[in-house]
């Protein structure tokens, strides 16, 4: 599938078709609800195509192999969901300190801890500040439609070969389960040269490794200057978000993920009713478009964070506003989608606390 | 305009199927469109479902609290969903496995025996497609002729001998 023509096609399966238009060499993984199918896909294809196919032992050894295939410079990715993911962190850490390019898609459930297979939101915080350890960070791709699963996994191949990080895209069982018609197109991105790193044997050179141990104190300390120093780069070059109708907006709903969808429907309702809504839905979760939040909360806009989780990008939206401007939260553990009517009737009890108040 | 569908019935029926055809039937007419399962270990016996949202601009929520139209092909599905059709909504039921009955005042209700429909046909496994035809024939904004079409999509080059039964299927009900 490499044309413009529209298929109606799952999330899933989108994802796995895209990472192998991107070029995705290598595919490790495990089974897990809500995502089996991205690598039930690959599992065909990929030999079809003569690319590796692993179904690994369990999800900490496919992130391992992962860590191993990306090392040689070719393009791999593993799949997981949520509990999965969480045993995944160790690598995470570990690919970060090492700078190599892993893609890890999480197409998230309910937890914590085993939970169920219900869609939910509940791994911000594990995918943008992680579990793994030390000083380190992801770039963290959230698509809200079966369209932007195929556009953000061309990217998530791109952005980590060309700053050599990891990349998470994050998606949920809802998007993972859904279908829309989606186009595939050709990948966007341009081919990242890997010739300067990428241990291809060391016929005719000198011999290279990869490792994130530095005994000599100053090295490690300028490695994690200089992760550091690429981070700011990351985020001033590739941070990314959609807004929409803000201008006017007294007050605007804000989430990530397939949630982005209702809080589109719910603004316009909304609007219809006279109150001033507008959207704000961060594509990038890491890097945050903090620097933009804080521009609209200084135009005296609240915000309202809507998430399937106890509140976690709330916390970044806070940071973000900087006590400039009201923020609050809608939301619900897991499970069934906060409904538009939901997410209206919330706003409309907020506006008129507030209207009451003499805010 | 934003329409959803819920269909529903036992695991095996064809549900999902159904909803793939629908949802294919939406994208070839040119709307944007979402399907959305009940996931999970319902595979045979249990009761499965799927939502169907089509729109002429962006879909909003793709899983919604209540629905325009339900295609329900057995009694559990029929007693779920009859509640969650809006007021003014259409619940279409297989009365070959649902008993006629009217528990709302609000809502319109069409019977046909779907089952014994598809069973004329040979078999009962194409009751499902039988269903999309009187979904059609009651619902202006599902056009059979794209529904044909879905099933095309749907069957693709290695089921295409299945067609000419399907499209047959499609058609009985007038």
């Amino acid at each position: 599938m490499k044309n413009n023509e529209k298929v109606l096609i799952k999330g899933n399966y989108a994802i796995a078709q895209a990472a192998i238009n991107a070029g995705c060499q290598c595919y490790f993984g495990y089974p897990m609800t809500p995502q089996t199918e991205i690598g039930e896909y690959l599992s065909s294809k990929m030999p079809e195509l003569g690319r590796g196919f692993v179904c690994a032992e369990s999800e900490l050894a496919a992130i391992n192999m992962v860590i191993g295939a990306v090392s040689t410079g070719v393009k791999a990715m593993t799949t997981s969901s949520s509990c999965a993911v969480a045993l995944m962190q160790e690598a995470l850490s570990y690919a970060c300190g090492d700078e190599v390019p892993v893609v890890l898609v999480n197409v998230m459930r309910a937890g914590p801890g085993l939970g169920y297979i219900y869609p939910a939101q509940g791994d911000y915080n594990q995918s943008v500040y992680g579990g793994g350890n030390g000083d380190y960070k992801i770039i963290v791709l959230a698509p809200s439609t079966v369209q932007e699963c195929v556009n953000y996994t061309y990217r998530a191949f791109y952005l980590a070969q060309k700053y050599r990080n990891p990349v998470i895209l994050l998606a949920d069982g809802l998007l993972g389960q859904m279908m829309e018609p989606a186009s595939f197109g050709e990948n966007p991105y341009p081919e990242v040269d890997v010739s300067s790193w990428a241990l291809t044997g060391a016929k005719g050179r000198e011999g290279r490794a990869i490792y994130s141990c530095a005994p000599d104190e100053k090295k490690q300390i300028q490695h994690i200057y200089n992760l550091f120093r690429k981070f700011e780069v990351i985020a001033e070059n590739e941070t990314s978000y959609d807004e929409f109708e803000v201008e006017d907006a007294d007050i605007i709903l804000t989430a990530f993920g397939s949630m982005t969808r209702n809080i589109k429907a719910a603004m316009k309702v909304l609007r219809e009713k006279g109150i001033k809504a507008g959207c704000f839905r961060p594509i990038t979760l890491s890097p945050f478009p903090s620097k933009r939040i804080n521009e609209l909360a200084k135009q005296g806009k609240d915000f309202v964070v809507v998430e399937m989780n106890m509140g976690q990008m709330l916390k970044d939206v806070e940071y973000s506003v900087k006590g400039q401007s009201k923020v609050s939260l809608i939301n619900r553990p897991c499970g069934e989608w906060l409904s538009v009517e939901e997410i209206v009737s919330s706003v409309e009890k907020m506006v008129e606390v507030s209207y009451a108040a003499g805010i | 305009m934003e329409k959803n569908f819920i269909l529903a019935g036992f695991g095996g029926q064809g549900i999902l199927l159904a909803g793939t055809i629908l949802a294919n039937a939406f994208m070839l007419d040119d709307k944007n469109v979402t399907w959305y399962p009940c996931y999970g270990a319902e595979m045979r016996g249990g009761t499965v479902n799927c939502e169907i949202v089509v729109s002429d601009n962006e879909v909003s929520s793709v899983h919604k609290q209540d629905t325009d139209y339900a295609l329900v092909l057995n009694q559990q599905s029929f007693d779920k969903f009859v509640q969650r059709v809006k007021s003014g909504g259409t619940i279409i039921a297989n009365s070959t496995l649902v008993a006629e009955s009217h528990p709302r005042n609000d809502i319109k209700y069409v019977f046909a025996p779907m089952g014994e429909m598809a069973n004329e046909l040979g078999t009962s496994k194409v009751t499902n497609v039988v269903s999309l035809g009187v979904l059609a024939s009651v619902c202006d904004i599902v056009n059979k002729a794209s529904l044909a079409l879905g099933i095309e999509k749907v069957l693709g080059e290695k089921k295409k001998d299945l067609l000419p039964l399907n499209i047959k299927a499609l058609n009985m009900y007038d």
